[in-house]
């Protein structure tokens, strides 16, 4: 059975990144891709062309995205009945104590710096992995 | 005076039955006979001629049958001579001779006895007036056989009723026409005269009162001092009164009473020691008493209440009266002073005044003096001298106009305006020396005083500001402070302001404004709270603080925005620089060996420098970091913060085996995260710059003069030169090459910029070779109790 992440990033370096490191991780995952806020709602309601969207297993979210920013998506995730029972893990370049705070604030259920090196950002994205997918028991999706 | 023909008793005769017995001269006498009838004839004229009256008598025909001696002698003539004559031979006047003849005519006719009196000159020239009787002697025949006469001379007695009568008259005229009410009793004390005004006075017509006791009208006192008691007579009890006023109560017809004042004195009459009263009505000069009593009680009780020293001089210069407080102010008894010259306690100045010289009336020349206080010199009992100021007013009296000095002892007074002299003096030359503009306010809030900076302050003179209200120099903010509002005094007002500079606008006589800096100080002078304010125009102050403002703003904004700058620079460039670095990355795990070695090595050093990069970037976001947040200044271990860094530093420990020792580390106050990141830099240098050998490096704190610590990270490493002991701490300065030792120069300056956030100083002690100790100094934290 595959896994749906929803990637919330809009640097399409990232993206790719990102997509290595997971393909490297677990070759199960299919990885969705938001490029901003607006987008990763419609996506998580199945709005417009998102009709058919998967619903995802979690969401990885950036906090600076244009438009609608990252803390605004989560706010909006977590306040919805239904939304809010995805686990969402913020993993942004910043380190700062005040996102990492208003991040715990609006319920994300973790808070990732993205690593400088490759190494240590393949080694994130596995832990991620091995952390949400294998050991921590997910709610059956609907 | 009309003689008056009064029947009198007869006069007793020589014989017994009152006949005469007369000698018979047609009988032949006996000698015997004869002798007889002269020797009775000589006894019969020895005593009638021992009488001092006149005895003789006359025939019909008025002829002289005798005449005792006293009246020949009279005469001047003998027996012989005398007998036979008439009046007329006699050569008496005419007129007396023919009336008297008349009455001895008539005498025969009626045989009633004529008395009269006439005056009649002898011939020696004796003028004299006699009282005369003619009688009829009755003979056997039963008819008046001779007429005899017997005459009293009432020359004397007349003379002083003559006398008594002018004096009568006189006195009569002078009772009539004395001002006073005259009345004159009898030793009965009954009224015999009185004048007009006594019937005047009391409302009775003269016959009301003539006879009556004198105690009708004056019921007490009068009566009293004239009725002789058993052991005076009323003329001595009158030589007691004689010439002293009595004071009595006079009833008038009405019964009303009026005080009068009698005064006696004795008059001789007929009958006997009269008294003269002469009366008179003092109800007005009674009232007048009274009423002087009164003022001169009210008046003595003023004077004597009175604050000042009062004294009382007449038109000569005498005192004439003085209260208890002038005793006390020259030290005299009130009878060693009265009826002494002024002078004698005021020297100059003050009898001047009084004299009238010859132009001006003493009332003229006090008309000057009214109500001016003249300060003069007292002079005491006991010769010394004291300043007094003296206040005349004039004062009128029976003795005329009598001046009154209100003295005051100015002594204290003059004290003080010396001493307010003298302390103005010096307060002036204090004031006039001051370097700031010096403003004296009285408490109406005006200027009082001020200083020649003062003058120059505000562009003004002297004279255009005293007096003025302070708030033309000090439009607001002043005034306000002095004038009493109804729930505080100027006082309490004031003494908010003391010691406090208050900064005010000055308003300059061209009407422009300045800013002025005032402090305030209370200022006793003659019983009045003044304020002094020292002004200082701080124009250049305040341009240099708003210069200073200006510039600290701006460079706070440029600080900002530097900061600003440099956290989004780094911040935002992350970003990119992990992109970058991550696909270097990739590129060179995922083609190494795939490409040629050229590839290798490109690849290798776009890794680098990308690593390089992103290392700067951080140590640029961690130093704009330690700016932009704010610091939670908390008490913090050191030595934990310590530990927390060597945790971060594990690695590198690790790999170099560096040995890192601490003393006892204080708790500091610090915000714990940048107290991590100062240690960790510097412990990471130490062991990062060891060169040769395994690092050691030792944390030590010593006290540096309460309440600080003084840290010092010691080495073992390489040493730095002197000449770059400053620059090591300034931004990407690095003293090694790249390959020597990595690093991107940010270290040293973070250091400094968190401890000079904290309030400290960071520096280097070093010698090339022989390793580095940096000392940096926190604030001690205040133990906990």
């Amino acid at each position: 059975m595959s896994i749906e992440v929803l990637l919330v990033e809009d640097s399409p370096g990232d993206v790719r990144l990102t997509r290595e490191a997971f393909r490297e991780a677990n070759r199960a995952i299919r990885l969705h891709v938001a490029t901003d806020g607006m987008e990763a709602m419609a996506f998580l309601t199945r709005q417009g062309a998102h009709a058919d969207a998967a619903r995802p297993d979690f969401i990885l979210l950036d906090l600076n995205l244009p438009k609608m920013d990252g803390r605004e998506v989560l706010a909006a995730i977590k306040s919805d009945e239904n939304l809010r029972t995805i686990p969402t893990i913020i993993l942004t370049t910043s380190d700062a104590e005040a996102d990492i705070l208003r991040s715990y604030q609006l319920q994300a259920n973790c808070y990732l710096t993205k690593p400088v090196h490759l190494e240590e950002f393949e080694a994130v994205v596995k832990s991620i992995n091995d952390f949400w997918l294998t050991r921590v028991s997910l709610p059956r999706r609907r | 005076m009309p003689s008056r023909a009064r029947a009198v008793a007869q006069p007793a005769g020589l014989r017994s039955d009152g006949n005469l017995a007369e000698p018979k001269l047609a009988e032949v006498a006996t000698p015997e006979q004869l002798l007889q009838q002269q020797q009775r004839w000589r006894v019969l004229d020895m005593m009638l001629s021992s009488f001092a009256d006149f005895a003789y008598a006359f025939d019909r025909d008025g002829r002289f049958l005798y005449a005792n001696r006293p009246l020949l002698e009279l005469w001047g003539l003998t027996l012989e001579e005398a007998l036979g004559k008439n009046f007329f031979d006699l050569k008496y006047p005419d007129e007396i001779a023919a009336r008297l003849q008349r009455q001895i005519q008539e005498v025969f006719a009626t045989g009633e006895r004529i008395a009269d009196e006439t005056a009649y000159t002898s011939p020696c020239g004796v003028a004299g007036y006699y009282e005369y009787i003619f009688s009829g002697v009755i003979g056997i025949g039963g008819t008046v056989e001779l007429v005899a006469g017997a005459t009293r001379d009432v020359t004397t007695r007349r003379a002083e009723r003559e006398h008594l009568v002018q004096l009568e008259a006189r006195y009569r005229g002078l009772l009539e026409a004395a001002p006073d009410a005259m009345v004159v009793v009898d030793t009965d004390g009954e009224i015999v005269l009185l004048n007009v005004q006594a019937e005047n006075q009391f409302g009775y017509s003269r016959d009301e009162l003539i006879g009556q006791p004198v105690k009708g009208i004056i019921p007490e006192g009068f009566a009293e001092r004239l009725i002789a008691d058993g052991t005076r007579t009323a003329a001595e009890a009158l030589a007691q009164q004689i010439g002293t006023g009595i004071e009595l109560i006079g009833r008038r017809r009405d019964q009303s009473e009026f005080p009068i004042e009698i005064m006696l004195s004795p008059l001789e009459s007929a009958e006997g020691i009269l008294v003269t009263a002469a009366i008179r009505d003092i109800t007005v000069r009674k009232d007048a008493e009274r009423h002087l009593a009164q003022m001169e009680g009210r008046y003595r009780g003023l004077l004597e209440a009175a604050p000042d020293g009062m004294v009382v001089v007449n038109g000569r210069g005498e005192i004439v009266l003085l209260n208890a407080r002038a005793e006390k102010q020259f030290r005299y008894w009130r009878d060693e002073l009265i009826g002494q010259k002024v002078k004698r306690i005021i020297p100059n100045g003050f009898a001047e005044r009084l004299i009238a010289d010859g132009t001006r009336t003493a009332a003229e020349a006090l008309a000057q003096q009214i109500g001016t206080g003249i300060e003069l010199t007292g002079k005491r009992k006991d010769g010394s001298e004291f300043p007094i100021e003296i206040m005349l007013s004039p004062l009128q009296s029976d003795e005329g106009v009598l001046v009154t000095a209100a003295i005051r002892d100015i002594t204290a007074r003059k004290e003080a305006e010396n001493r307010l002299g003298q302390v103005e003096g010096r307060y002036r030359g204090l004031l006039e020396a001051a370097p700031d503009g010096m403003v004296v306010v009285n408490q109406a809030g005006e200027i009082f005083l001020l200083n020649a900076q003062a003058e120059k302050q505000f562009g003004y003179r002297r004279d255009e500001l005293v007096g003025q209200k302070v708030t033309n120099i000090i439009p607001e903010g002043f005034a306000e402070r002095l004038i009493a509002d109804g729930t505080r005094t100027a006082a309490e007002a004031l003494a908010q302001q003391i010691g406090m500079g208050i900064e005010l606008n000055g308003l300059r006589r061209n009407g422009s404004t300045f800013p002025i800096e005032i402090m305030l100080s209370p200022l006793e002078s003659a019983g009045e709270t003044l304020v002094t304010a020292a002004i200082r125009d701080i124009t250049v102050r305040k341009e240099a603080e708003a210069n200073l403002v200006v510039k600290i703003e701006e460079l706070n904004r440029s600080n900002e925005e530097l900061e600003q700058f440099a956290y989004v620079a780094s911040h935002d460039l992350q970003e990119p620089l992990r992109i970058m670095a991550s696909y270097t990355q990739l590129l060179s795990k995922r083609y190494k060996g795939k490409l040629d070695s050229d590839a290798d090595e490109f690849i290798a050093f776009a890794v680098d420098g990308v690593n390089r990069m992103q290392r700067l970037i951080q140590d640029l976001l961690t130093y704009s970091r330690v700016g932009k947040t704010g610091l939670e200044l908390l008490g913090v271990p050191s030595d934990r913060a310590l530990q927390q860094a060597l945790l971060s530093l594990s690695g590198a420990v690790e790999e170099s085996g560096a040995l890192v020792t601490h003393g006892p580390l204080p708790e500091v106050v610090a915000d714990e995260v940048q107290l991590v990141q100062l240690f960790q830099n510097l412990v990471g240098n130490a062991i990062k710059y060891q060169g040769a050998g395994v690092p050691h490096v030792h944390i030590s704190a010593a006290k540096n003069g309460a309440p600080k610590w003084m840290f010092s990270v010691q080495d073992s490493g390489l040493g730095i030169e002197s000449q770059y002991f400053e620059r090591i701490f300034g931004m990407f300065q690095r003293l090694h090459k790249r390959d020597e030792y990595d690093g991107t120069g940010m270290g040293l300056a973070i250091c400094k910029k968190i401890v000079e956030r904290h309030g400290g100083t960071i520096s280097v002690e070093s010698e090339p070779g022989h390793g580095s100790t940096f000392h940096f100094d926190l604030a001690a934290s205040e133990p906990r109790s």
